[in-house]
């Protein structure tokens, strides 16, 4: 130690280097176009690289490709911004081609004019690795946590749903958040064959062919989720969904049927915006709220087909008395309100006897199916149409005065004239029609004294020959 | 619906919109990419705010958003910032726009302007990128892989910390002498988000959009940008018809911070 004493605690030039090549840390001067422009001794050790490998190359090629992006879209702005960034995780791309983790402090400083990034780097494998752990334990618990929590909110938003549309609604609004979907909608067969949708938006289809879901019921062969991850995908399974795809800016979708043990009767979809790949925990919670939906959809539209048996005539789907009587009520109750005429029509099937007595009683209620529909065909939208008993039925015509109700019964009265399907020409079947026109007035009425005019009207046309129209004004 | 009127402020607070320069000037909107905030044109603003009216914002997430407003299916794809954009210029009336859009939010003027071209004047596209994963011939500069690295990387920059901690430990709240809230925010960004965020912008495709912009466009490339390398500056360029592509000295992926000057003269250059 001759010649270079130092006062106490103070280092020599060499001791000084010793300490920045061989510091328990690796150490990194960087430019601020990203060039290393020094290294120390620990850094190499670590990394296996020789200096000449990593003094004038860039930073950013000794990170790993995950790494380098994190550095340029996160690092970088914020060393900037702030002047330093700690305790920043990073990747290290060793020589032999593993992987250091590391951690860094990072400081902005300005070194004879230039600015200079100072890089302090510390190994962290074993902290790293316990972390990764840990944050994987975690977001596993989160997900099954998480799953656990949407099959609740669905239950419980689906036991307070009185209606099909609300469970429908309600399937939408948890697979819309369960899921990150853009758009997701319900869709529910609406006779046998076409789809409606009942709830949510089906992004796709103000693309495609107005007809699509006429014949939906395609779509229900599924018989289990079926999914496309891509446009591309889309345009494989046809030209037509690719399109459609495109044109509405959804890069993926999945269906997941929504059945009971009797059938498909719908199916749930779930839009993204961009292209993703669906894994089992998808498929899994997207069956299992489908599951849960059936279930109370199947039993609301049990519930809905009792309700609507016990007011609809089993034979032929008309309204049958008791709900006339309600419609009459209604009816009479809004002519009054709104002043206007109310018709009311009995009609009665000549020549019907002959055919149930020869013909027997299958061929006449096939005849009696046929002319229900017949009816159903020769009414206006807002009339209603019921089955009285036997051969008898009653059409009630609300905001009809004379011209109207005449129209609407001569219809009738013409249309079942024409021959039935199943009945020999030697039984020809018409319709006797009586006619009830009221006009609100000083008089109160009710449905039984319109039915019995309507009636009474119908028995003279009887008297008159048959096959008529008679009207009578109340 | 809400109250005429009551929209534009919604959509002000939503995205942190803040706006300055020349009232009377063209506008030139700034948006930021993925990582960071507004903060990030800090030291380009001033080069316009002499003859522009600066509008510069937040995407939900980032800065000073409203993060109650973060919408997961919205924001499942580039799409739902897009919307934002739009609604942005129209509640702020603004016309013939100059949209400078950084990284991420390159595309989403691309897509934005695709779909509503009438408040869009001209395109700037900063360190653009149609595609990030390499496909078949396509080189995007990265694979699957790498895109997962990063997602990992993030996690172990933030989502190892609890979420409620997270925005406090990517501020800077240990610097109390940066008071106003603007720089209070500086590039927080929620964990969560960013990691939706990250996947969104990283997995997004949109190749086939380029072949649809109509307006004048300037592809602005960094040399040595491993985010954007120069082919895929390159394929921005040459599939935006019409388009003009000048390559900056500066490096990296943010010229913005790097060489804020330079990056300013260029587009003055561009719209001169």
């Amino acid at each position: 130690m001759t010649g270079s004493e130092l006062p106490a605690g103070r280092l020599s030039d060499e001791s000084y280097e010793e300490l920045y090549e061989h510091a328990p840390c690796g150490f990194l001067s960087v430019s601020l176009d990203g060039v290393v422009v020094r290294a120390n001794e620990t850094f190499l050790t670590w990394t296996g690289y020789a200096r000449s490998d990593v003094v004038g190359a860039a930073f950013t090629s000794l990170l790993t490709p995950g790494s380098r992006l994190f550095y340029e879209t996160r690092f970088v702005p914020v060393l900037r911004l702030d002047g330093e960034a700690r305790e920043v995780s990073m990747e290290l791309s060793r020589y032999d081609g593993t992987t250091l983790h590391v951690l860094t402090n990072s400081s902005l400083v300005t070194h004879d004019g230039t600015g200079m990034v100072r890089i302090a780097v510390f190994d962290s494998t074993e902290r790293r690795t316990y972390e990764r752990d840990l944050v994987t334990a975690r977001r596993q618990a989160e997900e099954s946590e998480a799953r656990v929590r949407v099959l609740q909110d669905a239950a419980s938003a689906f036991a307070q749903s009185n209606s099909v549309m609300a469970v429908a609604q309600a399937l939408v609004d948890v697979s819309r958040v369960a899921f990150a979907a853009t758009e997701v909608a319900v869709l529910l067969l609406k006779n046998a064959v076409a789809l409606e949708v009942v709830a949510g938006v089906h992004p796709l289809l103000a693309h495609m062919p107005a007809d699509t879901l006429e014949s939906g019921s395609e779509a229900l062969r599924l018989d289990d989720v079926f999914a496309l991850s891509s446009v591309e995908e889309g345009e494989e399974f046809s030209p037509v969904v690719g399109a459609a795809m495109r044109l509405a800016r959804i890069g993926a979708i999945t269906s997941t049927p929504i059945e009971s043990e009797s059938g498909l009767f719908g199916v749930l979809t779930c839009s993204f915006g961009r292209g993703r790949e669906f894994d089992s925990a998808y498929y899994g919670l997207s069956r299992a709220l489908a599951r849960q939906a059936s279930q109370v959809i199947g039993r609301l539209l049990l519930q809905e087909q009792l309700a609507s048996e016990a007011l609809h005539d089993q034979l032929t789907g008309l309204a049958n008395r008791a709900l006339l009587q309600e419609r009459m009520d209604e009816s009479i109750a809004g002519a009054l309100r709104e002043k206007v005429p109310l018709a009311v029509l009995f009609v009665d099937l000549d020549g019907f006897k002959a055919v149930n007595d020869h013909l027997g009683h299958v061929v006449g209620d096939s005849a009696l199916r046929e002319v229900a529909g017949r009816l159903r065909e020769s009414v206006r939208a807002t009339d209603v149409v019921g089955r009285f008993g036997g051969d008898e039925f009653v059409i009630v015509c609300p905001e009809s005065g004379e011209d109207a109700a005449m129209a609407v019964a001569e219809r009738i009265r013409s249309s079942i004239a024409r021959p039935l399907e199943r009945v020999h020409s030697r039984f020809p079947v018409t319709a006797s029609i009586g006619v009830a026109l009221w006009e609100p007035g000083d008089d109160a009425v009710d449905a039984d004294l319109l039915f019995r005019i309507a009636d009474e009207a119908m028995y003279r046309c009887k008297n008159a020959g048959k096959d008529c129209i008679t009207l009578v004004r109340v | 619906m809400a109250l005429p009127g009551t929209q534009a402020v919604d959509v002000h607070r939503r995205n942190n919109v803040r706006i300055s320069g020349n009232p009377g000037g063209r506008a030139i909107v700034f948006a930021h990419g993925f990582g960071c905030s507004q903060e990030v044109w800090r030291a380009v603003v001033p080069f316009f705010e002499a003859r522009f009216r600066v509008v510069q914002f937040d995407h939900v997430g980032a800065g000073g958003s409203d993060t109650s407003a973060y919408d997961p299916g919205k924001y499942d794809s580039l799409h739902g910032y897009a919307d934002d954009l739009l609604e942005i210029l129209e509640a702020e009336n603004l016309d013939d726009v100059v949209y400078v859009g950084h990284s991420v939010s390159a595309m989403i003027g691309v897509l934005a302007s695709n779909r509503d071209a009438s408040r869009f004047g001209a395109l700037v596209l900063v360190g653009p990128s149609a595609r990030y994963v390499n496909e078949g011939d396509y080189v995007g500069g990265f694979d699957q892989a790498d895109i997962d690295g990063l997602l990992d990387s993030l996690d172990a920059n933030y989502l190892g910390w609890s979420a409620d901690m997270a925005p406090v430990m990517m501020g800077n709240p240990e610097r109390p002498e940066l008071g106003d809230d603007l720089t209070a925010s500086f590039c927080t960004v929620d964990p969560a988000i960013a990691r939706q965020f990250a996947r969104v912008t990283f997995l997004s495709d949109n190749r086939r959009d380029l072949a649809e912009v109509t307006l004048p466009t300037l592809v602005l490339q960094c040399t040595d940008d491993v985010i954007a390398p120069l082919p895929v500056g390159h394929y921005v360029h040459t599939h935006v018809a019409g388009s003009e592509f000048v390559l900056l000295a500066t490096t990296g992926h943010c010229p913005n911070l790097s060489g804020p000057s330079e990056l300013a003269n260029a587009i003055q250059a561009y719209l001169a």
